[in-house]
């Protein structure tokens, strides 16, 4: 039994890898499906399972670019999970980068942010085109 | 067909991509990457071209949500959408669809309480929805989408509602990016 994720993206839905040993879960690109809880349902019941089985820290690494109202309220319910975890003492921690030319990203993280008292760093960075 | 009148009241308007028909998942993907691409050509801020890119998917997948949970057939599931410039080079995103009547009243008396609200008060409010229950924003419909979008838009949303001969309404909305 394997507890990876490994998603591949398409032009609606971010590409997700989530790795159990080495307690990541990363997401990149663009999220606007119609109804998100198809895609991030798993990503939702991978989440719970780290934090209710594993003991170490779980960071998660987003490179999330443009995300739709329903992909927001995903999103949210996993930070929720994260966040709950962290006041039950769990180490966990969102590294968030950013193409700094687009200020839009980097609010719509601040806003999550906002929200969460774990550690959640923002980081824009260059994108090379 | 008269296509000179249609491509003259296009450009009368400055509407740069205009659809109309029935909408389909992947053509919401199709024609999105197609006013992005446009979008990337044009001397506009990245952040202003994902508003209105944001805008559109809102706008065209409220409609899609309606007509399913209307459950009307392809025919009536059709969307008019068309994105514009105004004179100071604003965009305009619209959108339209059919709807039952006191859906379309209940939708404009929606939008119009919301452009009393400022910036903080319609950040407040997205929270608010963004923290309800999953069944119960089901329910609710658009609520965060409209949110959404009022929030991006740079003047409040102007809803519309015309009745149909059919008993029906036709409803659409415009934003400003």
């Amino acid at each position: 039994m394997t507890h990876d994720l490994n998603i591949p993206g398409s032009q609606s839905t971010p590409a997700i890898q989530a790795d159990w040993q080495a307690g990541s879960l990363c997401m990149q690109g663009d999220s606007y499906p119609e109804n998100s809880y198809e895609l991030f349902n798993q990503v939702i019941g991978w989440t719970e399972r780290f934090l209710a089985d594993a003991t170490h820290p779980l960071t998660l690494q987003l490179e999330l670019v443009y995300l739709n109202t329903s992909s927001v309220k995903a999103m949210m319910d996993i930070f929720d999970l994260l966040e709950e975890a962290h006041l039950d003492g769990r180490e966990v921690r969102v590294i968030w980068r950013f193409d700094d030319r687009n200020e839009r990203i980097g609010e719509l993280a601040e806003e999550f942010r906002e929200d969460c008292t774990f550690d959640f760093a923002i980081t824009p960075m260059r994108v090379s085109v | 067909m008269d296509l000179l009148t249609l491509r003259e009241s296009y450009q009368r308007q400055r509407i740069m991509l205009c659809f109309n028909g029935p909408i389909s998942r992947s053509l919401i993907e199709e024609i999105g990457n197609a006013l992005r691409n446009y979008l990337n050509g044009q001397p506009t801020p990245p952040s202003s071209a994902m508003d209105v890119f944001a805008v559109y998917i809102e706008m065209t997948q409220n409609i899609r949500h309606y007509a399913r949970t209307r459950q009307y057939s392809e025919e009536q599931a059709t969307a008019t959408i068309a994105v514009a410039r105004d004179d100071a080079d604003h965009y305009l995103i619209s959108a339209g669809n059919l709807v039952e009547i006191e859906d379309g009243q209940r939708l404009v008396e929606v939008v119009n309480s919301l452009a009393v609200l400022d910036a903080s008060e319609l950040k407040k409010a997205y929270k608010q929805q963004l923290r309800r229950p999953r069944d119960e924003a089901a329910t609710s419909g658009a609520g965060l989408g409209l949110l959404d979008m009022a929030r991006k838009s740079s003047r409040p949303l102007v809803p519309a509602l015309q009745p149909l001969p059919s008993g029906q309404g036709f409803f659409s909305l415009t934003a400003t990016i």
